[in-house]
């Protein structure tokens, strides 16, 4: 079945009265269990295209269908409950309440998703937080504040906040894109061992390295895909020279 | 250059710079009204006292409307530098009639609330004003009313009355309500009603009625002067000593006055608060771009000149506005106020509102000019890093929502933030507390007022009926027509099966001294008259028993420089009566200054001054069906229980105090509204990124109002309390002060009432909080995307 299935879709912004086409009759589609980078040049419409697919920005014109359900057919309050449900969402900037702690900045959305939590789902929602931030082995920052830790520290409690409800799928804005190497290539390790374990995940990259890890990469120019490249699931460290080099020789011939 | 950036600036953040200026707008309107006020309201009463040609002395007398005696003494006494003489007729309250009261169509009856005389509008001495304060002049037919009278009798402008005065009767429209220095103070147990000299003179034309003096007189020598005076003998109704005397009148309206001082001092404080937040706040939000105007080279003379220069134009802007609407918005507290007052207004007055304005642009300026100054200790980027916060992070959090896992996340929300940033929501907690201050401050001097034990310090004895037989000036002539009367409603009331008992309580007026017969001061000694026998409350001591005991008033006894067991002596023409004190008490009568002798102490009737009421007590009925029986019985007296024997006495004080009260409310319910707007915007603003990240989440709208509007509700609970238990602490220091000006030296003040408790918390609470639920309606227009303004 398809997480997600797009169809026509189209963006338009009018900047000084004048309309601008972002994206144009896009059509895709996400299989459940995929991971799909998005790349393309600056201002070619990656993240415009995350934004509108993920119901956070309103489309112009189309249809996105998630798990078969038209989300531009939603209410606010419905929308409000899918991405709080189904939906992850990873960005840049290691966006966080600068007034909480990291570990009530996860638990966050588990507990509004909870609402009127009877004390077994609330032990549930602490084992789940703790179980995440075990695995992507942030425990020890639990109770710091968000300005008490590193740049990947706190990208990998963003990713626990988006897993904590257990979505179907995560959206992911350049993920890595304010990281150094080494934070970038551990959360891309967790992204796919989550990826590994069932979660759909979308990602916008501008990074070869990020993207050569996902099953199929998308390229997007002047709001309309050009072409896709598929290379099936990504199986560990050993093959990664390869899928960059592919990757580098297809992007190429798209002009990026 | 330098304009770009600015021009550029006030378009860009244009929310932030309408707020600023509607903050700016906001204190330089308070601080302009209120220390207008407070200057107008301070020297009000020697302006209105000033302006009216209040006489140094003032006597009422009544005459044959030939001969003069006093006239006479005053034409002739070389200590007299000028004097006039205005003559009027005493009216009952059958010389009075109504014949079209819109307020009341088809009363006729009218009810006096105290000796009230006809009189041609005065030219000289005691001139009278209208409500907007201007010189009264009237046309033919046309009659001008005290308040005090007006009010007692649900009258006004427009109105016609019918005024008999011997064989003469006249019809008038009522054209103005009018403002009088001496008679209309709610405490001056005199009223006049004024017409114009052509009706005056149908009435004057008259042979054989009793005329009402009015003699103004300034001296030359006040000592001389009353030397002779008292050497005269002279048959009179009252005498006015002094200025001093007159001041004292309107002790009431300073009540009031002194109200609208603490609302004043508030707005103040509040203006300054305001003005601190709001260019703390709005400079944080540009600490990025100034570290980024550091990083590419600007001086920081340049970038301080820049900002300098915007909060300038911004404030210059403001002020004017706030200068403008300053004007009616400090005429308008100050009209509610002061009613009985012509308070001055003129050119000096809108010279201290420019002033204040100039003020508000210096204190933006300075606030500006401390905070950019900062940015000197801090490099190009530490200002960057710093972003909004404009400081290095610091651990915030301390209030952990895995700990308060039953709460809401919209609730732990509002409760961390308010915890995490207490100087931030510090305003509102100020505000809302000073609202509730405010609110609470004179509501606890009404109920105090109005509450079952105030009769105990007016000197009198709480009773069932307090009546006026319209007849008070016969009994200082001869006080047998007030043991007549008295006898006469027992016999009455006896005769329809009630056992009554009566009583009155005379006024002499009496020079007293300690030890120099030579040092003396004249004020009410009281004496309980009657077959009811009744008790007064004493602060120490006992009441005086024996014919030469007397209980004191505390202040009083400070004055002589006397305690319980010394004595003090009564001055009669003929010699000194020696009297010793058994106790002493407090009486918000006459200032706190006083005497009570016991019931057989031996007053000479000729210095009997008045009374202040009958009282009546009736064997088994309470005071409402007391009242009600004697209503019917005695339908031309008027009957009046403890609440509206005070309000006659204190001239519907409380009601001004009410009227006060509720334009306060009001004023306070809008700026807590206006204060929580401009708040909620302020800091929704800053907190577009921090909302549209929780929408990312999945948060709802819903949700998301409710966390911005508990943070408000959160703070106006807790301002609430805090209001509350600092005006019941405050309160005493406060209005405690007030009531002992009066004389109530040890009142107990009321505070807990339902308003107190219930009404006024639930009216903020209900008006703020739909202000911040409609203002929370705000985030429905953030949009995800603003998730990357995080800074």
């Amino acid at each position: 079945m398809n997480t997600l299935t797009v169809k026509d879709l189209c963006k338009t912004y009018i900047i000084n009265k004048r309309q601008n086409n972002v994206l144009k009759n896009i059509n895709m589609e996400i299989r459940e269990g995929e991971m799909v980078a998005v790349m393309g040049p600056s201002g070619s419409g990656k993240s415009t295209l995350l934004y509108t697919i993920s119901g956070m920005d309103h489309l112009t014109a189309g249809r996105v269908d998630f798990f078969g359900k038209d989300i531009s057919a939603l209410s606010a309050a419905q929308m409000s409950s899918l991405r709080l449900n189904e939906m992850g969402f990873i960005f840049q900037q290691m966006y966080m309440l600068k007034n909480l702690t990291v570990y009530d900045n996860i638990i966050l959305p588990a507990y509004q998703a909870k609402s009127g939590k009877s004390k077994e789902q609330r032990k549930e929602i602490n084992d789940r937080a703790k179980e995440l931030m075990h695995k992507l082995g942030i425990s020890e920052i639990a109770e710091h504040d968000i300005n008490e830790v590193s740049g990947g520290q706190l990208q990998r409690a963003c990713i626990c906040r988006s897993l904590i409800n257990n979505p179907k799928m995560i959206f992911a804005d350049e993920p890595t894109g304010a990281l150094n190497q080494q934070n970038s290539k551990e959360v891309m390790k967790e992204l796919n061992r989550i990826n590994a374990e069932g979660t759909t995940i979308m990602l916008v990259t501008h990074d070869m390295k990020v993207a050569a890890k996902s099953d199929r990469v998308l390229y997007i120019e002047d709001g309309s895909i050009k072409g896709e490249y598929t290379f099936g699931k990504y199986k560990g460290q050993e093959e990664n020279r390869e899928r960059e080099k592919k990757l580098s020789v297809w992007l190429m011939e798209m002009g990026f | 250059m330098f304009l770009r950036i600015l021009k550029k600036d006030l378009k860009r953040k244009r929310t932030m710079n309408v707020i600023l200026l509607l903050f700016i707008i906001l204190a330089a309107m308070f601080l302009a009204s209120s220390v207008d006020n407070l200057i107008a309201v301070n020297g009000a009463i020697d302006h209105f006292m000033k302006i009216s040609k209040v006489p140094d002395s003032l006597v009422v007398a009544l005459t044959d409307g030939v001969t003069d005696e006093i006239a006479d003494f005053l034409q002739e006494n070389e200590w007299v530098s000028e004097y006039e003489v205005i003559d009027g007729f005493n009216l009952l309250n059958e010389d009075v009639t109504i014949t079209s009261c819109q307020a009341e169509p088809g009363k006729s009856g009218y009810e006096r609330t105290n000796t009230l005389c006809i009189e041609k509008i005065p030219d000289d001495f005691v001139k009278v004003f209208t409500t907007e304060d201007s010189p009264l002049t009237l046309k033919p037919t046309e009659i001008a009313f005290p308040k005090v009278e007006a009010d007692n009798n649900n009258l006004q402008v427009g109105d016609i009355v019918s005024i008999r005065v011997g064989e003469v009767e006249q019809e008038f429209r009522i054209a103005a309500i009018v403002k009088d220095a001496v008679f209309g103070s709610s405490m001056m147990g005199f009223k006049r009603l004024l017409v114009t000299e052509e009706d005056y003179a149908r009435y004057a034309g008259q042979e054989g009625l009793v005329h009402i003096g009015i003699y103004n007189v300034n001296y030359v020598d006040k000592e001389k002067f009353q030397s002779e005076w008292k050497k005269q003998n002279f048959t009179v109704i009252s005498a006015i000593d002094g200025k001093d005397t007159i001041r004292l009148c309107y002790i009431m309206d300073m009540l009031i006055a002194a109200i609208l001082i603490v609302v004043s001092v508030c707005l103040i404080l509040l203006a300054f608060l305001v003005l601190r937040f709001t260019i703390v706040f709005t400079l944080q939000e540009d600490y990025k771009e100034i570290g980024i105007m550091k990083a590419i080279g600007l001086r920081d003379a340049g970038i301080k000149g820049l900002y300098l220069t915007k909060y300038f134009a911004i404030s210059v802007a403001g002020a004017m506005i706030g200068l403008v609407c300053s004007l009616p918005f400090g005429r308008a507290i100050l009209k509610r106020a002061i009613v009985n007052i012509v308070v001055e207004q003129n050119g000096q007055n809108f010279v201290i509102n420019i002033v204040c304005a100039v003020a508000v642009v210096g204190i933006v300026l300075l606030f500006c000019y401390l905070s950019t100054n900062k940015l000197k200790k801090i490099s190009a980027l530490e200002a960057i890093r710093s972003g909004s916060d404009g400081e290095r992070y610091k651990a915030k959090s301390h209030f952990k929502l895995w700990k308060r896992s039953r709460m809401r996340p919209s609730l732990y929300l509002a409760v961390n933030d308010i915890l995490s940033s207490l100087k931030r929501f510090g305003i509102l907690f100020v505000t809302f507390c000073l609202g509730m201050m405010l609110i609470l401050l004179p509501l606890s001097a009404a109920n105090t007022l109005k509450s079952d034990g105030i009769i105990s310090e007016f000197s009198l004895s709480p009773s069932d009926v307090y009546l006026d037989t319209g007849r008070g000036e016969t009994y200082t002539v001869d006080m047998d027509n007030l043991f007549r009367d008295m006898e006469e409603i027992e016999n009455v009331l006896s005769e329809k099966g009630m056992r009554a008992q009566t009583g009155a309580d005379m006024g002499y007026m009496l020079p007293c001294y300690a030890d120099d017969p030579e040092n003396t001061v004249t004020y009410y000694v009281l004496q309980a008259e009657g077959s009811w026998e009744r008790h007064y409350s004493v602060l120490a001591g006992r009441e005086p028993e024996l014919a030469n005991e007397v209980m004191i008033t505390e202040l009083t006894a400070e004055e002589l420089g006397v305690g319980i067991g010394d004595t003090i002596y009564f001055k009669t023409a003929e010699q000194a009566e020696e009297y010793i004190i058994t106790g002493t008490y407090q009486s918000m009568m006459n200032m706190g200054q006083g005497y009570r002798v016991s019931r057989s102490a031996k007053m000479d009737p000729a210095y009997a001054a008045g009374i202040l009421c009958m009282q009546v007590e009736i064997e088994g009925m309470e005071s409402e069906e007391a009242c009600e029986q004697l209503e019917s019985i005695f339908p031309d007296y008027r009957i009046m229980d403890a609440k509206g024997f005070l309000d006659n006495m204190i001239g519907g004080i409380i009601e001004q105090i009410d009227t006060l009260t509720y334009f306060i409310v009001a004023t306070v319910l809008i700026i807590n509204g206006l204060i929580t707007v401009l708040l909620m915007k302020t800091i929704m603003t800053k907190e577009r990124g921090d909302i549209a990240l929780l929408k990312s989440l999945g948060f709802t709208d819903g949700t998301l109002k409710n966390w911005q509007t508990a943070r408000v509700m959160l703070i106006l609970a807790v301002s609430v309390v805090a209001g509350t238990v600092l005006s019941n602490l405050l309160a005493p220091y406060i209005v405690g002060p007030i009531f002992a000006i009066m004389g109530g030296t040890s009142i107990k003040l009321v505070t807990g009432t339902v308003e107190v408790y219930v009404i006024y918390p639930l009216l903020l609470l209900m008006v703020t909080g739909l202000t911040a639920l409609l203002c929370a309606g705000g985030v429905k227009k953030v949009d995800l995307k603003e998730v990357n303004d995080i800074e």
